[in-house]
């Protein structure tokens, strides 16, 4: 069981899982020593969390490939396997990003026509969407495959509606293309032509092309671009906000005047936390695959994990793989494409 | 004819019957809710049905419920078939009478007494397993009249703990009569807690390990086959009806014992032993005409499955077994808790 705080946040925000979300059962796979120690202390159902002992743990810095490679036993690749074998639904990681994506991977199938898998993640905006007026936007893929064919935005934008359709209840997601440019020439090659198909697909909201800026605008509600350009937005955008915070830390620090004009903000301020806050969103779903994972940001605190538990059972509950699985037949039937696995494919990972 | 030779003592409300008074709209629901109505939790009548199913066992009910209520709560056991040889209710009415309003909400001044009269005027039984939960006293009341009745707390100390209690002087006389006349010895073998509030398990470690909290009847019945008051055949009809609820199935049953083991409540070689007896049970026509359940093979596979999952691990261990309980302490904490959670409504 990996993450900055694993195992008692994981635990805990298990915990809090198994009493909020009535008909889910909760596998904590670890060290069952360890988890049985924590478990007794918090509020909880007994009948709803179960303990599979896992020997070894990934931890947060080590290069995935070759600690997936020594342990066998490590907590991931036992936790892949038992979503794999069906004693499990979905699966909820705080642990190595890379180690996590690549277990999975192995483990589980490609929905049938993807031909690569897309880590998904919100990002607070501007306006509001959806029934549950929801902040976020979705931005896919954001470091699971690198390089990126025309066909797999395509399929990325397939995802990404399904899972903002499902999600944040959201009818008709717009679904945008990624450039440098709003007009449908402007950008590589691959993403000129997945313009072209995205105008075919009239299953989807497509909206044209956006620009960076019109991410945290919110012009768009996902927002789909090769793994490599997504890691790169996605971090530029993390260092923008953080940066931002340590700017009003500082200003706080320089006069009395600034510091009372900080304190006159700070309900605003507040208020804007509340909105942006990541937490609430509980982590990062890897879309394409037979079985929903969600990667939960390393620093999860235990409200995060049981919010990314409820994300993952709402999606299980609302058929997400199946919905996409139907996109992506929709698509298959429309243009004559079947995806396949390109033989020795595996997920870049980018951390 | 001798007298019985196991005492069942169950409460009511949160422990057999689901039963919400966190607000006065939930006391006003309850008090005029028909016997129909009430709602027992899965599986605890079959358990209660198969505790009383023997002449040698005796069932005293002792709720805090008010006695204006015995006629439909009566009747709610009637419907559920369930048996008992002693049903003790709270007078409120008596006590807002004489203007006692403190005891309207107090556990202890109450239950102890009733339970140490129980015990005192009838004849005394070799065994007794006591049930209750885990959103008044019981934990401390029932390991309280377990130790009055050992010798370990004695009765010299009560007067102080029933003061810490906010007991009334006349109650207060009346459990000190109570508990000098009833029969002692270690007679209290098991005291389940059934955990409504789904309280943290840890802090009830401290009562040691004949108390057990449980999240639900099939552990319950777990333990009490593992003390050899169930057969095999009654836990699987326990189960059955929880499954029957749909409110478990039987991967959350086999979760709730693999909790049972990890804790250090079941031996994992009971928990097989068990599997093993309930296949035979089932072989022999417990599972006839249920094809809405897998193979009894598959239940078994799934059950074992679940305790290999945990691998080697061990269950955690008793620290504190021989540790004498501060009951004035506890009631303190308990009163506090009380409060604390009262202003948190």
């Amino acid at each position: 069981m990996g993450g900055d705080h694993a195992p008692e946040q994981i635990v805990q925000g298990a915990a809090e899982a198994s009493l909020s979300l009535p008909g889910a059962e909760i596998v904590l796979v670890g060290d069952a020593v360890e988890l049985g120690k924590i478990l007794p202390r918090l509020r909880h159902d007994g009948a709803r969390v179960r303990v599979h002992h896992a020997s070894q743990v990934v931890e947060m810095d080590e290069k995935p490939a070759e600690a997936l490679a020594a342990k066998p036993d490590a907590s991931i690749t036992v936790a892949a396997g038992l979503v794999a074998a069906g004693e499990g639904d979905a699966l909820v990681s705080a642990g190595n990003t890379g180690a996590s994506v690549l277990a999975v991977a192995r483990s589980w199938q490609l929905i049938p026509g993807v031909r690569r898998a897309a880590l998904a993640s919100v990002y607070p905006t501007e306006l509001r969407r959806g029934d549950k007026d929801d902040p976020f936007s979705l931005i896919l893929d954001v470091g699971a495959t690198i390089d990126a064919t025309a066909e797999d935005l395509v399929t990325f934008a397939i995802m990404g509606s399904a899972y903002a359709k499902l999600i944040s209840k959201n009818r008709r997601p717009r679904v945008a293309l990624l450039s440098n440019g709003t007009e449908a020439g402007k950008g590589p090659a691959a993403v000129v032509r997945a313009h072209e198909l995205l105008l075919e697909a009239t299953e989807l909201n497509f909206i044209g092309n956006v620009e960076g800026l019109d991410i945290p605008r919110g012009v768009a509600d996902v927002v789909v671009c090769s793994g490599f350009v997504g890691n790169v937005v996605l971090k530029m955008l993390e260092g923008v906000s953080e940066t931002i915070l340590r700017m009003a830390r500082y200003a706080h620090k320089q006069n009395l005047a600034w510091r009372l004009g900080l304190a006159a903000l700070r309900p605003a301020l507040d208020q804007l936390k509340s909105v942006t806050d990541w937490e609430q969103y509980g982590g990062a779903p890897l879309l394409g695959l037979d079985h929903l994972f969600i990667k939960a940001h390393g620093r999860s605190s235990a409200r995060a994990i049981t919010n990314a538990i409820k994300v993952a059972s709402k999606a299980q509950a609302g058929d997400l793989c199946g919905s996409i699985g139907r996109g992506m037949r929709e698509l298959a039937e429309r243009t004559g494409r079947a995806g396949v696995r390109a033989p020795g494919d595996e997920a870049g990972v980018v951390t | 004819m001798g007298g019985p030779k196991h005492v069942f003592r169950w409460d009511l409300d949160k422990t057999y019957l689901r039963t919400e008074f966190d607000s006065f709209r939930d006391l006003v629901k309850s008090a005029i809710e028909t016997a129909a109505d009430k709602q027992a939790y899965p599986g605890a009548t079959s358990l209660l049905r198969a505790l009383g199913a023997s002449d040698e066992h005796r069932i005293c009910i002792v709720s805090g419920s008010p006695s204006q209520m015995r006629s439909v709560l009566a009747a709610k056991l009637a419907l559920d078939g369930v048996r008992y040889d002693e049903f003790v209710l709270k007078n409120n009415l008596r006590n807002i009478a004489r203007g006692r309003f403190r005891a309207l909400r107090a556990q202890i001044p109450y239950k102890l007494p009733a339970l140490l009269e129980s015990r005192a005027g009838s004849p005394p039984a070799p065994h007794e397993t006591l049930f209750g939960d885990d959103a008044e006293a019981d934990a401390i009341i029932y390991c309280l009249y377990a130790d009055l009745l050992t010798g370990r707390v004695p009765i010299g100390d009560l007067e102080r703990i029933l003061g810490a209690a906010r007991a009334y002087p006349d109650e207060i006389a009346r459990t000190l009569d109570a508990a000098r006349r009833a029969a002692k010895g270690p007679v209290v073998g098991r005291i389940v807690i059934h955990l409504d509030r789904r309280s943290p398990t840890m802090p009830f470690r401290r009562y040691g390990s004949r108390l057990v909290p449980v999240f639900n009847y099939f552990q319950a019945a777990l333990v009490l086959y593992a003390d050899g008051v169930l057969s095999a055949r009654q836990v699987l009809f326990v189960a059955l009806e929880m499954i029957d609820s749909r409110q478990f199935d039987l991967s959350t049953l086999a979760t709730s014992m693999q909790d049972l083991v990890r804790r250090g409540r079941l031996d994992r070689e009971i928990a097989l032993r068990l599997a093993e007896e309930a296949g035979e049970a089932a072989a022999s026509g417990a599972l006839a005409e249920r094809d809405d359940l897998p193979p009894f093979e598959t239940i078994s596979t799934r059950f074992r499955e679940r305790l290999r999952q945990l691998g080697a691990a061990g269950p955690l261990g008793w620290t504190n077994e021989d540790e004498a309980l501060d009951y004035v302490a506890l009631v303190d904490e308990e009163h506090h808790g009380r409060k604390v959670r009262r202003r948190g409504r």
